[in-house]
């Protein structure tokens, strides 16, 4: 039985030394669509999280039953099937972030970190490791979006969670917004700042030079 | 690992059971959370009927749509109200409901939609003195990619735009998409039927409003939406009646 040591390296690491988009750069695709506003990349968070981790454990308490041969798409149903169960909760539940969030929680089963996660562990780990390396994951994931959300919205309308903080000038306050900020490539550069800050601590995330 | 993982048996084994236990799950969750799905859906075409209405920012849908529209069918044909409830009627459904629709025939189907429902709800807003001030009609129309859903609001004089709302399409966001943008849907309020889309060059002129910059199609068919539902193969001869007093 793993220790409490493993069992926190295992849940803490991907936050920050093992990050899914900073250092394995999967799942970027989503980082750069959903981000434009702090509620919609919190949803977006905790939906990528309970994938993850669920899909994680079901495949890893099944994993000794799984043929090889077709493992990819007994993975692929587990995790797609999860996604809708997600998809289906969010209509029912906040619809009007289920609007906007539309394709890309769907997008969820093409994301990488899900799919990367249960192929990569999953399948030779017990599900209790393999349910925490998922929260574990989905942390990671939620550091970057929340950050570049955060960012996102303060600087492109002025708000957090919808609320004002930085008047606008066209609502007779001071600030003029970036509208780059409210652009998706505007998520490239954060996310870039982003791996620079984190590699500037952690040197051993620097690539070796060629 | 076990060695016989790999027979077939066993591969065909877990792949239907897993098949299973997911098919399961998911129709458990689809089923369970349907009620709570559609009453979201409901109340999310109130919360654009009250906005085409000039209620934005709207808390409690369900009260204000109950105290300030009122929901009417009428007979598409004869434009009279007739007694339905409203609440049957959707508007992406409906119109395949073979009792309740008819194919339109190539010529008349300006819009794209292929085919209508032969009665309608429209929605009247009130003001303080009782009397309709604003009559809110349904559209729908064939845009660049799929069908547009929308609102159009037109003051009792029937000419006068007064809000033109989209809730859902398939344009392409950024470009078409912006139907949805409250900068370009203000530009109609105030135009008066029939309306042109031109390319920058509508000004203050009455009948005319610039499309969308670089969705010629999508501003082709909401042009297209808007003549179809106010001329006489859409609500004409319930917009006839109006000005014929049916509403006093």
């Amino acid at each position: 039985m793993a220790n409490t040591k493993e069992m926190k390296d295992v849940l803490f690491g991907p936050v920050f030394a093992n990050n899914p988009i900073a250092l394995q750069v999967l799942g970027i695709c989503s980082a750069l669509a959903v981000t434009s506003s702090l509620k919609n990349a919190l949803i977006m968070s905790i939906a990528l999280t309970l994938v993850t981790a669920f899909s994680s454990l079901f495949i890893s308490i099944i994993r000794n039953h799984i043929p090889s041969s077709v493992r990819i798409i007994v993975q692929m149903t587990i995790i797609a099937s999860l996604v809708i169960v997600v998809d289906q909760t969010l209509q029912a539940f906040v619809y009007a972030t289920a609007k906007e969030l539309s394709v890309f929680v769907g997008l969820i089963i093409t994301n990488c970190i899900v799919m990367g996660r249960a192929e990569a562990y999953a399948m030779k780990s017990p599900p209790l490791m393999s349910f925490l390396d998922g929260i574990g994951n989905g942390l990671g994931y939620s550091v970057v979006l929340l950050t570049v959300g955060f960012i996102r919205e303060l600087g492109g309308s002025g708000t957090l969670f919808g609320a004002e903080i930085l008047p606008l000038v066209s609502e007779g306050g001071w600030y003029q917004p970036m509208g780059l900020l409210i652009l998706p490539p505007s998520s490239f550069f954060i996310i870039g700042f982003f791996i620079w800050v984190l590699r500037t601590y952690k040197k051993d995330q620097v690539e070796a030079k060629a | 690992m076990s060695s016989n993982n790999e027979s077939i048996g066993k591969t065909l084994g877990v792949v239907v059971g897993l098949c299973l236990v997911c098919a399961v799950v998911v129709s458990v969750a689809s089923v369970q959370l349907r009620p709570l799905q559609k009453a979201n859906k409901a109340q999310d075409v109130q919360r654009n009927i009250l906005a085409a209405a000039g209620f934005n920012d709207v808390t409690n849908v369900e009260e204000m749509f109950g105290q300030n529209i009122e929901a009417r069918v009428v007979n598409m044909e004869t434009g009279e109200f007739v007694e339905q409830d409203h609440t049957t009627f959707d508007f992406e459904s409906t119109k395949f409901d073979a009792k309740r629709s008819f194919k339109l025939d190539k010529a008349d189907d300006k819009a794209g939609i292929q085919r209508m429902t032969d009665h309608s709800p429209v929605y009247l807003s009130k003001d303080a003195s009782g009397q309709v001030s604003t009559i809110i009609l349904p559209i729908q129309g064939y845009g660049l990619w799929g069908i547009m859903y929308g609102f159009i609001a037109l003051d009792k004089d029937t000419e006068t735009v007064k809000a033109i709302k989209f809730y859902k399409h398939n344009e392409t966001p950024g470009l078409g998409g912006e139907i949805e943008n409250p900068k370009w849907t203000a530009t109609w309020v105030g135009k008066s039927l029939p309306i042109t889309l031109v390319k920058g060059t509508a000004g203050t002129d009455k009948h005319k409003v610039d499309g969308l910059s670089g969705a010629t199609l999508t501003s082709v068919g909401v042009g297209n939406t808007v003549d179809f539902w106010t001329s006489n193969k859409g609500f004409g001869p319930f917009l006839a009646n109006v000005r014929n007093g049916a509403l006093n």
